[in-house]
């Protein structure tokens, strides 16, 4: 049966005689066009259908070139940088133009432009460049960004149970009963219950007893209107981060990624600016300074923008930790400006006050780690931000934010996510080698009993801890005029090693997500990294070069 | 090896090898003898399964390194997860248990959701199971013992299936892979997962409380599902069923339809070598009875209470020699044994419903736990 080439949009021509065999079973769809093909869908891949048979052409001419090569040769393909392996398409395209580098020609009926940017080849230039870039533009990876990542309207609710017992069981079903029981105003029966948990919780050891007892004792206050008194000082957060920081890895892969994210999108930049939402202790920022000193060519002038929050003392924590990277700074040898702004919320950040240089100037990153979902509790605020990040005209910006479900409308559901979240987070933190009755768990118990207490106890602007899932903070910003910049292998890789490092307890995975990185305890992602950049602009991030 | 029991299939293999000889030479006056190879598979699948199962060939082509190590980091970076589930999908949710802490061992648990449940919470994961007769299939992924995961979005997608074509409950085993782990480690995960199973009082069927078993697995899942068999019943447990999906079986001897199909429908006889090399113990060669259970250092399984077997065989797989074997190892030992060979399918047929011989599967499998209930 003869082939109708023009129903195989945009995969050029070939053979004709060929054709008939495949002929029936290649029966493309006429309705397929522009939609992924939904069986692969479902596996994680996102072709086009229409894009299908091109996706077959490029695999076997692949094919082809490998054959030919050695197989050392091949294996060392995977020392490439990687992205994003949903998008099949990109992927195959690219590891083409690795292996066979400029000599690829592309097919003369091929008609998507944006594929074949003969420019992005490194090496050769088959077509002159058309203005001086800082460095070199590597746009071959910005082909696909555009597909963007359909914000399932099913959530999903994963669950790693850890030693299922029966006691467990008991004890969390009567967490389920209490927290129903407030949901539906009945506070008689909530009291009761409360009361009921403690008990059981007493029976408990480890993890399990730890999160049941800090669920009751939010569900408690809840129940009696006793709002967690402290829950109004966000500096002595701040300072429950250390322990946090110490004891389990999370906090060190969000600043890792983040640092990679960064560090690649300053790479040819000789100013750079970073506008850290939350400073903190500024434990993210040795270590990518320490990066750009050790760059080739040598380190970048830095400059650092500290947010924080107001200090119930009237010290200026902001200082002291610029005064600390200053004198970092000055022993590794990099050029180091540092100024710190107090604002109670980062919605009331105006980028004027900021002192931005234009981008020709200096080179901007936003970084917000675990800082944006706060916005939620006020409305306009996440609205208001974004757009102060716009008008900030980074080149990256760095999010990164605990993967869960925690700002649903119903209180139940929120209380059962939190609670399937934070008992996995318990676990790793119990699952990893720090000594049971060490100062540093104890204190990372109480950072994160303190979320527990604000997601459960707390409503309206109170409730800072917001947290939502990577497919909703994707919706956000690429409504918000952003799009993906992707974390590749190579930060999967020393993300995954780090791990090995400084974690521990095996149960630690991390998981790439359509460009973004995802860190969990066994199957379970617990934080998420993405970064972005303006959409329709080049973040020149996705560069091969490994950085180490 | 006896070829004999080969006799009735030699018939049909004339008429592929003389198929594909003029496939080859029609080919080959057109486009050139490179594209002979590619080309042929292309005309036995349908395009999008063609391209999934390239494209894994040539990620699983990138992972293997010469000298025997893997790269694992960038094989967890490209293989696509998925998340288990509470909130069911089409039916059936899932969540995963770590069973074992000392080894890491997860298994995902997959269940159909009731109409009285139709939101399960955390409190009913464990509920019992409800019926005269339910069976339990305890899955292991394949990935020739190096690759995927039980949360690999394809073994996840495929135990969903078997959840609804069963009505069953589905474990599937996050078994530790080679090369970092050799033989015994899957072995000892699936037994260790069999045990856990079958002292689950939530998993008992009502009719008899006992936990009603069945062993599935597709290529190395295959192979495991067979030794988790043997170990269960030397150890008095009954298994009611094996179900292989081209099982990964193998030997020393080169057989007719390895160099016969070798590199023809995305597989070399060199990745499997590699493959055994890094799964079995060192220095160990194919006819460890791990690779060929029926092999020269092989045990008989005559007098053995081993469960019926049902075996899943394609006709473009080049192994099927060695999975035949293995179904006339059952044969002679008298057991009981259904062959499914599926002549013109290739690997993986199974991971998407788009072609015919899945469907024809899917209803054996079904037919194969059903006739229990």
């Amino acid at each position: 049966m003869k082939r109708d080439h023009q129903e195989i949009s945009g995969s050029g021509s070939k053979p004709a005689e060929s054709s008939s065999i495949k002929g029936k079973l290649w029966e493309e769809d006429p309705d397929a066009g522009g939609m992924d093909d939904e069986l692969l869908a479902v596996l994680g891949y996102k072709v086009r259908s229409s894009d299908m048979a091109d996706v077959a052409q490029k695999l076997e001419m692949l094919e082809k070139v490998m054959g030919t090569a050695q197989e050392d040769g091949i294996s060392q393909l995977g020392d490439t940088v990687h992205f994003n392996p949903s998008d099949l398409s990109g992927w195959v395209q690219n590891l083409l133009i690795e292996f066979n580098g400029p000599t690829t020609t592309p097919d003369p009926n091929f008609n998507d432009d944006s594929e074949y940017d003969l420019r992005a080849i490194p090496g050769v230039a088959a077509y002159p460049p058309v203005k001086s870039d800082p460095g070199l533009e590597n746009t071959r990876k910005r082909a696909k960004t555009e597909s963007s990542s359909s914000s399932s309207s099913t959530t999903t609710r994963p669950v790693v149970l850890i030693d299922s017992q029966e006691a467990g069981v008991r004890l969390v079903h009567t967490l389920m009963a209490c927290a129903e029981a407030v949901q539906q105003d009945n506070l008689k029966l909530a009291d009761a219950l409360v009361k009921h948990i403690g008990l059981l919780a007493s029976s408990q050891t480890g993890a399990m007893r730890k999160v049941a007892t800090y669920f009751a004792e939010a569900l408690a206050r809840r129940i009696y209107r006793i709002f967690p008194p402290d829950s109004l000082d966000p500096s002595y957060n701040d300072k429950l981060q250390i322990p946090f920081y110490e004891t389990c890895p999370y906090l060190k892969f969000a600043h890792f990624t983040a640092n990679q994210a960064i560090l690649e999108a300053f790479s040819m930049a000789s100013r750079v600016h970073v506008i850290d939402f939350g400073l903190k202790q500024g434990m993210q920022w040795p270590a990518l300074m320490q990066a750009l000193a050790l760059r080739p060519g040598g380190p970048p002038e830095f400059r650092l923008t500290g947010i924080g929050p107001p200090q119930p003392d009237n010290t200026d924590a902001l200082q002291q930790v610029g005064w600390k990277l200053a004198q970092l700074a000055e022993r590794i040898g990099i050029e180091f400006e540092f100024r710190g702004f107090v604002a109670n919320s980062l919605a009331d950040l105006e980028p004027e006050m900021l002192d931005i240089r234009p981008p020709e100037i200096e080179v901007v990153a936003v970084n917000a780690v675990f800082e944006l979902h706060p916005l939620l509790a006020r409305p306009g605020g996440i609205e208001k931000v974004v757009s102060s990040i716009k008008a900030m005209k980074p080149k990256i910006v760095t999010v990164v934010e605990q993967e869960a479900n925690h700002n649903g409308p119903v209180f139940l559901d929120r209380f059962t996510e939190a609670l399937h979240y934070y008992s996995t987070l318990f676990d790793s933190l119990e699952g990893s080698g720090v000594a049971p009755a060490s100062q540093d768990l104890a204190m990372s118990e109480l950072y994160l009993g303190r979320q527990i207490c604000n997601v459960v106890a707390c409503e309206g602007m109170d409730r800072v801890e917001r947290h939502e899932p990577l497919t909703q903070w994707r919706t956000r910003m690429e409504t918000a005029g952003f799009s993906t910049v992707h974390l590749g292998s190579n930060a999967y890789k020393q993300a995954s090693m780090l791990l090995a490092l400084f974690a521990s307890g095996d149960g630690y995975r991390v998981e790439e997500n359509n460009g973004c990185l995802m860190l969990g305890w066994h199957t379970r992602p617990l934080i998420a990294t993405s970064a972005w950049r303006l959409a329709g602009t080049e973040s020149g991030s996705e560069l091969t070069q490994e950085l180490s | 090896m006896n070829y004999g029991f080969l006799s009735s299939f030699f018939q049909k293999d004339l008429f592929l090898v003389l198929g594909f000889v003029f496939e080859c030479l029609k080919e080959r006056g057109m486009a050139g003898s490179n594209e002979v190879n590619l080309n042929e598979c292309k005309t036995v699948v349908p395009l999008n399964t063609w391209v999934l199962i390239s494209s894994f060939k040539l990620a699983y082509n990138l992972l293997r390194r010469p000298d025997g190590t893997f790269n694992r980091h960038l094989a967890e970076f490209l293989d696509r997860k998925v998340p288990a589930n509470l909130n069911p999908v089409d039916g059936v949710f899932s969540f995963d248990v770590l069973i074992d802490r000392a080894t890491g061992l997860l298994c995902r648990i997959y269940r159909p959701a009731t109409a009285e449940e139709p939101e399960p919470n955390i409190v009913e994961l464990e509920k019992p199971v409800v019926g005269d007769v339910v069976p339990v299939i305890i899955f292991f992924h394949g990935g020739s013992f190096a690759h995927s995961s039980a949360n690999s979005a394809i073994y996840d997608t495929l135990c969903r299936r078997l959840v609804g074509i069963c009505k069953a409950v589905v474990v599937s085993v996050n078994y530790r892979r080679a090369p970092e782990n050799r033989y015994p480690c899957a072995y000892d995960d699936g037994w260790t997962a069999f045990k856990w199973v079958n002292s689950r009082s939530w998993l008992q069927s009502q009719k008899d409380s006992k936990v009603h078993i069945y062993l599935a697995g597709d290529s190395s899942g295959g192979n495991i599902a067979h030794h988790v068999a043997a170990r269960a019943v030397e150890s008095g447990i009954d298994v009611l069923g094996n179900i292989l999906l081209n099982p990964m079986f193998g030997g020393q001897e080169r057989t007719e339809s390895e160099m016969r199909l070798d590199g023809k429908y995305f597989v070399t006889l060199q990745d499997r070598d590699w493959y055994w090399r890094a799964f079995l113990p060192e220095g160990e060669n194919r006819d460890h009875p791990a690779c060929n259970p029926f092999g020269p250092n092989g045990r008989s399984l005559e007098g053995i209470k081993f469960p019926k077997s049902l075996v899943v065989v394609t006709g473009l797989d080049l192994i099927q020699d060695w999975q035949l074997a293995y179904v006339e190892g059952l044969r002679k030992a008298g057991k009981e044994v259904k062959l499914l060979y599926m002549e013109q399918a290739t690997i993986g047929f199974y991971l998407l419903p788009n072609n015919n011989h899945f469907h024809t599967v899917m209803d054996e499998i079904s037919e194969f736990v059903g006739s229990d209930c």
